[in-house]
């Protein structure tokens, strides 16, 4: 049997918006390695899985486990990468919907195929059963 | 990063990226992505504390949802 084809990297996937933010419901998903305090840290050295946090949970109540940047801010606020409270501001504001249940982060990896071959498509089927109208990625 | 952002967007999920290393996440053709110049790791949103920037830069990356799209591109934006 044939591969299946690949997308190319000069190809963009692109789903059209077509909802108005303030009935909307968004998601949060970092691959800096944020969790709940309560939650195992993840493994600096390399980790390959993903957790799920609790969108209830307050900005001092998660950690972020990382050493590859100055994390002084991050260690005042989260919401400085993981703007938790500030979304559920817009959503008391009704500038937004609401948040769907869970928030998502990955933790540092350098084993890239099974990042992209196993953790990457599992969190995207994890997102997407949580049912947001749009998410928000952030980076570190 | 993006990579992720792609998966989820290959769903049927419209996303948004806000993104420190404007040149990587280029590099790696986003849905949709905000720079805010000048912010390094750690630093996604700005400073810790300042509810108002905060707030001012995921409002402006949530209205990309809403802009003419730019697929790929990388919208550069300031907040000094």
């Amino acid at each position: 049997m044939e591969k299946a084809l690949e997308l190319s990297r000069y190809c963009v996937p692109f789903t059209p918006f077509k909802r108005r933010l303030e009935e909307s419901l968004i998601c949060l998903v970092s691959t800096a390695g944020v969790r709940a305090r309560t939650d195992p840290p993840f493994n600096l050295e390399g980790d390959n899985s993903f957790k799920r946090i609790d969108s209830t949970l307050e900005a001092a109540q998660l950690a972020v486990d990382d050493s590859h940047y100055d994390h002084g801010c991050i260690d005042q606020d989260v919401n400085c990468v993981f703007p938790v409270d500030r979304l559920r501001s817009l959503a008391r504001e009704g500038r937004v919907a609401g948040v769907t249940p869970e928030h998502f982060s990955m933790g540092f990896s350098q084993a890239l195929r099974e990042l992209r071959d196993t953790t990457v498509p599992q969190l995207a089927r994890a997102v997407s059963a949580a049912r947001p109208d749009a998410v928000l990625l952030t980076g570190g | 990063m993006v990579t992720v952002q792609r998966a989820i967007e290959m769903l049927g999920i419209p996303t948004v990226l806000i993104t420190v290393e404007p040149e990587e996440s280029a590099q790696a053709r986003p849905p949709r992505a905000l720079y805010p110049r000048g912010f390094i790791a750690g630093h996604s949103l700005g400073r810790p504390k300042d509810e108002a920037l905060q707030k001012w830069i995921l409002m402006d990356t949530l209205e990309l949802l809403l802009a003419d799209p730019q697929p790929g591109e990388v919208v550069t934006r300031d907040y000094s």
